[in-house]
């Protein structure tokens, strides 16, 4: 019988397909314990794979969607937002969106995301992992399922990164935690070693020594855990992978077109750290919680968001990447159609919107609508399962896939929920 | 009419601005008795028989008893949370006295440390799972009542009793941290209460019959309806934000009744002049609301002309909507079919006893019965997961392969050792120090580490294994080696996953915090899953901080001091051996270090390398 401890051994030893192919390549594949067929169909979902990333563009603290993607120009909710056209006749976005409305062709909207939960922290949970939370179970973070399920296991950069604080991985381990990034564009904290490489290299061969009579002494499980760590975090320092990080060898015009503020230059890391092959990576923009001075508060975010992913996505498909990376803006609800006592509006999960780019998504499309006061959805309503349903398509993961909890319970890394399927093709 | 509605008003009122709160009574009898050192003695020597017994059915042998210093530094670290200096390993190594093993036990329970430590332990096993992370502002008012309750030698059922039936604001009394961890919320507190006090995994059953515990749904929802009266009620503004945990006694009458009326209606009702606005003179009306309106008047008036229109009030009462913290005077099932629809009536029943509590009772009454059937002497389910949970803390594992989770469809390891232990503790008086005493007496608690060679798998408890320290014991040890108090200004701020408490965090030790940011983990998990994390390796290796503190080029850090005041190399290993590792070089280390200083470019240099290997090694942040 399998204990529980054998069965997470196995369940994170199925990681991917691809180390699942590496590992039958090297053994039983000449013992012909897989056929030609099972290979080929192996294959194909491999290579369909290979590559695939996401970016998520998270608007922490829930941006208004009537000043985002869904303006009600017409009506007193819209307080006072106007809205201009885009490279796709008849959508429209808010005024602020200049940059976002030229490329709509690679953007679809959904309009009527709508959910229950109007707490701050137990909604971005929710959105995160699409449960909401619970004391028995830590869930782990959609980017460490996506990495765990697509991630490179010979990349030396971690596959999940995060600029900005975000959802750990839970049950999933320190394999899959994100490496969080707290100033982007430069290398992260502890990165750089204080000494040169060859000395490090020293120590690092001392280091190994000692640890092999810790484990003479019996400390064997812990010692080889620490060499294998180490290994990682050394290949971190030492791997000119690393340099990923650091965004100050790109051109002046593109660092300019992203914006020299935090989230421009996120953007523009995300970029490169997919580039290099790290399969999620989340960009924070803070400030959306806008109970006071909606509107122009509203509009100095915006300023600084849509030109950061207008040239997020152009970067991508001018690089031949937007096919395989899955980009998406999102907060963790919408805001108050009606305008408050201050100028602000309030949490409002009912109605909000999201948008997407890539991974397969038709672009020039909305889905969805929101009634013309914004209090309702009027049409094709999306819950969260749906839209991590849609990601996992979009990404060509399982959305059925179940991982063993500490528990000895299989948690799907999506529980219920439909892909949108009018998004793709 | 307008009476009655009135009421209601006031309990509207009372759950948007704060409800009365009776001031707490503060006395705390000290249970400091002295127990009985003889029983400690003979419950060891029970537990080492019958675990003897077992190894010799199974033809075992167990690993043998550690030597002094591996004791005093596992021990040091159960009991105290930090490593022991350089002086005490020597002291200790040189007393001859056959019993100074128990003597050091004896001695490191009388210090103020230990309540610091077991109370670092239990604030992580409450606030990790915590469904409300914004409860980690009260995390430090918890530890500290904990620590000094357990110094005190206060018996766990009364404060488990304390935690549960806390009321009053996350400020001024640790207490509420459970409370406030879950929002109030009936589900988790029925969740939390049983997997934290019980070791029982519930809240599998809050949606269906539990998967593998023969657990009904409808039984977790009689737990959970012990708590539908608790409110809790963040306010973020004050300064430091607070949480206040307080009983919403409504009858159902009242309850019905407010959830019909509308916030235009009690405007209407509250506005007594009626000039469409809120203002002073509608306040001097209702006397006993004073305080709550003037709450209303400070937060809802957005547009400071010092009256509150309907439209603010109706924002007001949309905030408060949003936070849905409402409370109702009974639990109620949901109806999974209909989730929509309120659900079923749940009366609260103790699922271990069948013990029930009418309908109507008041919050205080019901968590005070929930309190009492939990830490009756007659529920072996409360003294089995504390015993179980000290025993997996001190020896790396429980007799249950998860802490929290002890059935009763799971099979412990040796059952007879558990059930001796938790009944001693109870006879014990359910005391926490009388229990870390005699496990830390027993021979199980003092074995070496067992070299089990790769495919082994011997029986629990043979040997001893290594387990992850947590992060304020790595502070302590850290600090220790590197012959500081603490840190000044930050120590790096890339740590691993979500962290948005940071804020609430900063009065408290800077140093501590950041090594909390870094290596803080849930104690409730598996030691098997406890790896270590990339970001924690990066900073131990390449903090800058950290290594200006390890260097050897100024004599003002420890190592250039040791170096200076040690010339010959075998002293300086010796010392600087002790200082990270509690112990001394073995030969072979000893050899492989006067090989590095011979081969390397400066003394100086070969020492910080030597010292970084060892502040990196795996040796130093686990136990052994």
């Amino acid at each position: 019988m399998l204990t529980r401890h054998d069965h997470l051994t196995i369940n994170r030893s199925t990681v991917s397909r691809r180390s699942f192919l590496h590992r039958m390549s090297a053994g039983a594949l000449g013992m012909g314990a897989l056929s030609m067929m099972d290979l080929l169909s192996l294959q194909a979902a491999e290579l369909r794979q290979q590559g695939r990333a996401m970016i998520l563009l998270w608007m922490a603290g829930a941006p208004s969607q009537l000043e985002t993607f869904d303006p009600k120009p017409n009506h007193a909710n819209g307080g006072g937002t106007k809205s201009i056209k885009t490279s796709v006749p008849g959508i429209e976005i808010a005024s602020s969106w200049e940059q976002t409305a030229k490329i709509m062709d690679d953007i679809a909207l959904i309009r009527s995301m709508t959910n229950k939960e109007g707490n701050h922290l137990r909604a971005t949970y929710q959105c995160h992992t699409g449960y909401i939370p619970s004391g028995g179970v830590k869930h782990p973070g959609f980017g460490s399922n996506v990495a765990q399920q697509l991630g490179d296991p010979n990349l030396e950069l971690p596959s999940v990164v995060s600029v900005g604080p975000t959802q750990g991985a839970g049950f999933l381990g320190v394999d899959y935690e994100p490496f969080v990034v707290q100033q982007p564009g430069s290398l992260p904290a502890n990165v750089s070693s204080p000494v040169t490489q060859e000395r490090l290299q020293r120590r690092l061969g001392l280091f190994n020594q000692l640890e092999d009579n810790f484990a003479i002494r019996g400390g064997q499980a812990a010692s080889d855990n620490q060499k294998r760590l180490y290994d990682k975090a050394a290949g971190v320092v030492l791997s000119p992978q690393t340099s990923a990080f650091d965004i100050s060898s790109e051109p002046d015009a593109l660092k300019a077109r992203y914006g020299s503020n935090d989230f421009g230059k996120g953007c523009l890391l995300a970029r490169r750290l997919v580039e290099a092959g790290v399969t999620f990576v989340e960009v924070r923009m803070n400030g959306w919680d806008t109970h006071f001075d909606n509107a122009s508060r509203c509009e100095d975010l915006s300023r600084q968001v849509d030109p950061a992913m207008a040239t997020l996505i152009t970067d991508l498909k001018d690089r031949g990447m937007l096919d395989r990376t899955t980009v998406v803006w999102m907060g963790e609800f919408g805001r108050t159609p009606r305008i408050n006592g201050r100028d602000g509006r309030d949490h409002f999960p009912r109605v909000f919107n999201v948008a997407m780019a890539g991974g397969g998504i038709r672009g020039g499309q909305v889905i969805g609508s929101s009634s013309p006061d914004g209090m309702e959805i009027a049409d094709r309503p999306v819950s969260v399962p749906d839209l991590l349903s849609t990601f996992c398509k979009s990404l060509e993961i399982d959305p059925n896939h179940e991982n063993m909890s500490p528990l000895g319970r299989p948690i799907k890394i999506v529980d219920g929920g439909t892909p949108v399927a009018d998004l793709f093709g | 009419m307008r009476c009655l509605t009135l009421s209601v008003a006031v309990l509207w009122l009372s759950a948007l601005f704060g409800p009365f709160v009776p001031a707490g009574d503060a006395a705390e009898p000290d249970g400091s008795g002295a127990k009985s050192a003889n029983r400690s003695r003979v419950v060891a020597a029970d537990v080492d028989r019958l675990l003897e017994a077992s190894f010799a059915k199974q033809q075992v042998t167990p690993a043998a008893i550690c030597d002094d210093e591996t004791f005093l530094r596992r021990v040091t670290l159960d009991i105290v949370g930090t490593v022991p200096t350089p002086n005490e390993i020597t002291l200790f190594g040189l007393d001859s006295d056959p019993l100074k093993r128990a003597k050091l036990v004896d001695q490191l329970l009388a210090s103020p440390k230990y309540g610091e430590n077991w109370g670092s332990l239990f604030r992580e096993v409450i606030f990790s799972r915590a469904t409300e992370e914004r409860a980690r502002i009260g995390q430090q008012k918890f530890e500290d009542w904990l620590a000094e309750s357990l110094n005190k030698g206060r018996p766990w059922n009364e404060l488990v009793t304390e935690i549960l039936t806390a009321t009053g604001n996350s400020a001024e009394d640790g207490r509420t941290a459970f409370m406030m961890a879950h929002t109030g919320n009936a589900e988790e507190l029925a969740g939390e209460t049983a997997r934290i006090f019980l070791g029982i995994q519930l809240q599998c059953a809050n949606c269906h019959d539990h998967p593998t515990d023969a657990w009904k749904r409808e039984q977790f929802h009689e737990l959970a309806a012990y708590f539908p009266r608790v409110q809790v009620r963040a306010d973020l503004q004050a300064r430091p934000p607070t949480f206040t945990v307080a009983s919403v006694d409504i009858s159902e009458r009242q309850e019905q009744l407010r959830d019909r009326t509308t916030p235009e209606q009690l405007f209407r009702l509250l506005d007594f002049d009626r000039d469409g606005f809120l203002t002073d003179v509608d306040a001097k009306k209702t006397p006993r609301q004073a305080d709550r309106l003037e709450r209303l008047f400070d937060r809802g008036d957005n547009d400071n002309d010092g009256k509150i229109s309907l439209d603010e009030f109706k924002a007001a009462s949309a905030q408060f909507a949003a936070m849905g913290n409402r409370r109702s005077s009974e639990h109620y099932m949901a109806d999974l079919e209909h989730p929509d629809q309120k659900g079923t009536k749940m009366q609260p029943v103790f699922f271990l006893s069948g013990d029930k509590v009418p309908f109507g009772t008041s919050d205080l009454d019901r968590r005070g019965e929930l309190a009492a059937q939990i830490t009756s002497a007659s529920n072996p389910w409360f003294s089995k997961s504390f015993v179980n949970r000290v025993w997996g803390e001190m020896l790396g594992e429980s007799f249950y392969p998860i802490v929290d989770d002890m059935g009763p469809e799971r099979t412990a390891e040796y059952p007879e050792v558990l059930d001796t232990l938790s009944q001693a503790f109870v006879q014990s008086g359910y005391d926490a120090k009388w229990l870390i005493r005699t496990i830390a007496n027993t021979q199980a608690y003092q074995r070496a580490l067992g070299t089990r060679q790769p495919g082994d798998s011997p029986p629990r408890f043979a040997a001893a294994v290594t387990t992850r320290l947590r992060s304020d014991q790595i502070y302590n040890a850290t600090r220790q080696a590197l012959g500081v108090t603490g840190f000044v200004g930050t120590v790096g701020r890339n740590s691993g996953g979500a962290d948005p408490m940071s804020r609430y965090l900063q009065r408290l030790d800077p140093g501590r915090v950041a090594f909390f940011r870094m290596f803080n983990y849930d104690p409730s998990t598996p030691q098997d899953e406890l790896l270590g994390s990339i970001p924690q390796a990066l900073f131990l290796m390449n903090s800058p901080l950290l290594q200006s503190l390890a260097g050897a080029s100024s004599s003002r850090t420890m190592l250039g001091g040791l170096l200076a005041d040690n010339p010959d190399d075998q002293d300086a290993l010796s010392e600087l051996y002790l200082r990270t590792l509690s112990r001394n070089p073995s030969k072979a280390e000893q050899k492989l270090c006067e090989e590095y200083i011979r081969t390397g470019k400066s003394r100086a240099e070969a020492y910080e390398d030597i010292f970084w290997s060892l502040l990196n090694s795996s040796e130093f942040v686990t136990k052994h």
